[in-house]
């Protein structure tokens, strides 16, 4: 991509995305190799961008960090961080140390391979992955820490185990719905009777990480974050893999059922009958909504913003399951060009037969621009078929927006700086009730 | 040579032998410092913590009519979604509009790292001219630009002359400096390089006097308050009530002070800074080139310090009278308020954790509630606090002080040895303490208020209610973690402090 900046990154550096999922591993304690600063930048991001959650078990500002200065970057940092890994060892308790580099260390050229080397010889468990900022952003460092559990950490040569899947796709802190988003869909696979690994949930281990290489399946729930690890597992495990977009709502969860029974050969009887049974379920829910949804009209026209899962996501699942009409779809990552007819596929074959225009757009104030080559303004006309009643469903930096077309918000990519978010999540069919109770909150919270 | 003739302010380790590194007691810090300032130290074990980039940022992400164009890897500034929040509600508290930030990252790639950043970083300011038509565009270089040698202040100048924004480099390379105080230097360091030319006057062909001597008047009777960020509008707001209580006029600045009328602050009567750490840098410049002089010496944190700084300001301008009569109506119905809290505070132990002159004024501010300090960490040292340590040590010396740059590790320690009933800590920084259980509080948020006599009103307030129910930390402590192996706890806090170079103090 040729832009010449980008206008408030959705997005921190692959350092970032690195550290916010080494904090979201078991028992695990990030090493920063990096300026000191590189920790706060992204505690404060997290602060802002995350929908109130911060660090965790050793994260924020407890994150042990070499903080190199100008001597190392004359000098060189491997001494320093030796000194910083042998200390940490001392005062910071954990079962898996990973260190993870900065720009800084980067550029100086550190040998941390070596530095590591020494310590794992002596029987420490303890990884590392070269995150410096220039390499790309959070997504990407969130791939390069999955890659190197795999080739570092998980261990090789395990027979795999049938019904055994490892699934990932969704990034600790950037999807600020996370924890649920993962845990949504780790039990929906449970009641196939699968074993999961997800790496982030409370319902994950190291000792479950490491025997990652007996599962026969990995499951990618993106069409971008996480597919190099995906590449990287299969080949140092032999893993084959899948990918599929984060299903939301209940007619991306069928799709994704039935690709997930049919990658493993699962009894095709036991998939539907489970797909009938979540359905009948998440209908018995809405049931109770129809009249409000007829007598307060609820239905809506929607633009769309959001990072690579969100934005496809969501645009179906409104389109798919609540009827609305997401005419307007932004992804807002930077993807090479080749990623982008995967996402437009996404969106080519929508059950409602609406077929959105998607606009692929790092800068926030662009958007508009965007939209009113879209959808004509009025120009005076007494009858004019106008963009409302309307919804933006984005991030909290798409409030502008909203409120330039008139119409109401709701945050649910990065950033979310409007929204408190523990263990919420939008996957599958639970999921999609939850934005449902979310949208609709929203459109009557003046009532 | 004036420091504002050279590209790059000093670094304060240089400037004012700041410090980050001590761990003992008060006592034991006026020993090391008296006659000479305290050596430089490190930590052989450190966690992460920010540089200057995050304050440098949260002054100049306030600026109405900018774009902050960080130049660096795509993360660098990305401590703006925090930020946001106060440019937000900051704007809607000063224009009736609330307003997001726009920062911008030029993202250097692996191939700008080798090939050098400053064909991007050019053609991106043009971009932001012309996209943003801003009033200025503001190149915060973190530490990529830094190392691989970018010349912003050149680019700066060669693009001048084509865009029609005022162009500001703000070096923030953050490997450069252990300080992050050394934010507020070089953002005042590029204000008065670029922005205090007073615009050009045209000629007036009807001239009228008693209009200018309004002015003259006005001016003569206008002081500069200094805010970098430390206060919200709320701490605005008070001080200038006091201020104006002694019939002077308010000029806020630098934070959101809008570029074309910065130069107002060259023609104030004085100075005041609220807080030493701040500002000297550039206040002895405005008095080197405009000849304003400058008050710079309490904090307005607590009922005394809040009188001192007062009777600066009415020294300065012979109101020593009317301070007198302000200060004792002000303290008189202030003590009174403050009755109902003081049972609940009487002899509680607290912690006290923030940035120098903060972390100190707080601890007196406190002791004046009633509480009894058990310890303070300061962010950093430098002779500007001398006179805090004074007051401080006027009472119980006996205390745990530390100073550190963040470091949660010797914090828990410390908060283990001393069992505090509450305690105060930054942004980000009280989770170790809400871990332990302890009653927490966040000691600066400018959405909150801490300064001058309504600050101490409205922190004993938030106090108050923080410990009458402190529940929400004490039910974590039970189940959450903290991330320290059992022997640390047993461990000396200061084991890892050095003097550079050499081994642990232990």
């Amino acid at each position: 991509m040729l832009s010449k900046f980008i206008e408030r990154p959705r997005y921190l550096c692959a350092l970032g995305g690195a550290m916010a999922a080494a904090t979201a591993l078991p028992e695990t304690v990030p090493v920063l190799h990096a300026a000191s600063g590189c920790a706060g930048n992204i505690t404060w991001a997290q602060n802002g961008g995350s929908g109130l959650q911060v660090g965790g078990y050793c994260g924020g500002l407890s994150v042990p960090s070499s903080n190199v200065q100008e001597r190392e970057v004359v000098f060189g940092g491997s001494e320093r961080l030796r000194e910083q890994i042998r200390n940490t060892l001392e005062v910071v308790a954990g079962e898996l140390y990973f260190v993870l580099t900065g720009c800084v260390t980067e550029v100086i050229g550190d040998d941390v391979r070596a530095v590591v080397s020494e310590f794992r010889d002596a029987g420490v468990d303890i990884i590392f992955a070269e995150t410096g900022g220039f390499n790309g952003n959070s997504y990407h460092g969130y791939d390069l820490v999955l890659q190197s559990l795999f080739r570092n950490y998980v261990r090789h040569g395990v027979e795999k185990i049938k019904g055994r899947v490892n699934l990932w796709g969704i990034a600790p802190f950037m999807d600020v719905f996370w924890r649920g988003n993962l845990a949504g869909l780790r039990l929906l696979l449970e009641k196939l009777g699968l074993e999961v690994n997800t790496f982030f949930t409370a319902g994950d281990t190291l000792a479950g990480i490491k025997q990652a290489g007996a599962a026969e399946l990995n499951i990618i729930v993106s069409d971008v974050y996480g597919v190099e690890a995906a590449k990287a597992c299969e080949e140092v495990h032999g893993i084959p893999y899948i990918i599929v977009p984060p299903p939301i709502g209940p007619a991306a969860t069928d799709d994704f059922l039935r690709q997930v029974g049919a990658a493993l050969s699962l009894d095709i009887f036991l998939v539907e009958e489970l797909i009938e049974q979540e359905n009948k379920l998440y209908y018995h829910y809405l049931e109770t909504l129809i009249d409000c949804y007829n007598d307060l009209d609820l239905q809506r026209y929607a633009v769309v913003v959001g990072d690579a899962n969100y934005s496809v996501s969501v645009a179906k699942f409104l389109s798919d399951d609540v009827g609305w009409l997401p005419e307007f779809v932004v992804c807002t990552d930077q993807l090479e060009e080749e990623q982008q007819p995967q996402l437009a596929h996404r969106l080519s074959g929508l059950k409602s037969g609406l077929q959105p225009a998607l606009v692929f757009e790092t800068d926030t104030s662009e958007i508009l621009g965007h939209f009113n080559r879209y959808w004509p303004r009025n120009r005076s006309q007494k009858y004019y078929n106008a963009f409302s009643p309307a919804f933006v469903v984005g991030s909290s930096l798409d409030r502008e927006l909203a409120q330039s077309l008139g119409v109401l918000h709701l945050s649910v990519s990065f950033p979310v700086a409007n929204r408190a978010v523990l263990d919420r999540g939008y996957t599958g069919y639970s999921g999609g009730l939850h934005l449902i109770e979310d949208l609709f909150s929203a459109v009557v919270a003046g009532r | 040579m004036s420091y504002f003739e050279q590209r790059e302010p000093p670094k304060r380790e240089d400037r004012l032998q700041a410090r980050i590194a001590f761990g003992g007691t008060l006592c034991g810090l006026a020993d090391k410092t008296r006659g000479c300032c305290l050596d430089d130290r490190e930590r052989g074990f450190t966690q992460g913590s920010i540089c200057l980039l995050l304050p440098g940022l949260a002054m100049l992400n306030s600026l109405p009519d900018s774009v902050v164009l960080l130049h660096g890897a795509i993360g660098c500034g990305a401590c703006s979604h925090s930020q946001n929040a106060n440019v937000r509600a900051g704007s809607n508290l000063r224009r009736g509009k609330v307003k997001d930030a726009l920062w911008l990252s030029t993202a250097l790639s692996e191939t700008d790292v080798i090939s050098g950043g400053e064909v991007k970083l050019e053609e991106a300011i043009r971009e932001v001219d012309r996209r943003y038509r801003p009033s200025s565009i503001i190149v915060a270089a973190g530490c990529v630009p830094g190392i691989i040698g970018d010349d912003i202040d050149g680019v700066a100048a060669r693009l001048q002359p084509q865009v029609s924004a005022k162009i500001l480099p703000v070096h923030c390379e953050g490997f450069k400096t252990k300080i992050w105080a050394t934010a507020y230097d070089a953002v005042y360091h590029a204000i008065g390089r670029n922005l205090l030319d007073e615009p050009r006057e045209y000629e007036q062909f009807l001239q009228d006097e008693f209009a200018e001597l309004k002015e003259k008047h006005m001016l003569s009777r206008t002081v500069n308050l200094m805010n970098v960020s430390s206060m919200g509008r709320v701490d605005e707001l008070e001080l200038s009530r006091l201020l104006r209580s002694l019939g002077l006029e308010v000029n806020i600045f630098p934070v959101f002070a809008h570029p074309e009328e910065m130069y107002k602050v060259t023609r104030a009567a004085v100075s005041i800074s609220t807080c030493p750490t701040h500002d000297d840098y550039f206040l002895k410049h405005l008095e080197e080139k405009y000849g304003i002089p400058y008050i710079i010496r309490h904090m307005p944190i607590g009922i005394d310090n809040t009188s001192l700084w007062i009777r600066d300001v009415a020294a300065f301008f012979g109101l020593e009278e009317q301070a007198e009569k302000l200060i004792a109506e002000e303290v008189r119905e202030l003590q009174n308020a403050l009755e109902e809290f003081k049972p609940l505070f009487k002899g509680k132990k607290v912690f006290v954790s923030a940035g120098e002159i903060r972390a100190l004024a707080n601890g007196q501010l406190l002791r004046e509630l009633g509480f009894e300090v058990a310890g303070i960490r300061s962010f950093h040292h430098d002779e500007y606090a001398e006179a805090e340590y004074e007051k401080l040590a006027a009472g119980n010396r006996d205390f745990v002080f530390n100073i550190a740059n963040a470091q949660p590790f010797e914090e828990v320690n410390m908060l283990k040895r001393t069992k505090p009933d509450l305690f105060l800590g930054h942004w980000c920084g009280n989770a170790t303490a809400s871990k332990l259980g302890i009653a927490t509080h966040v000691i600066y948020n400018t959405g909150l208020s801490y300064i001058g006599y309504q600050g101490v009103y409205e922190l004993a307030r938030r106090l108050y209610r923080q410990l009458k129910n402190p529940l929400f930390n004490k039910r974590l402590s039970r189940y959450v973690p903290l991330p320290y192996t059992d022997r640390w706890y047993e461990a000396d806090p200061f084991k890892y402090i050095k003097t550079i170079g050499g081994e642990g103090v232990e």
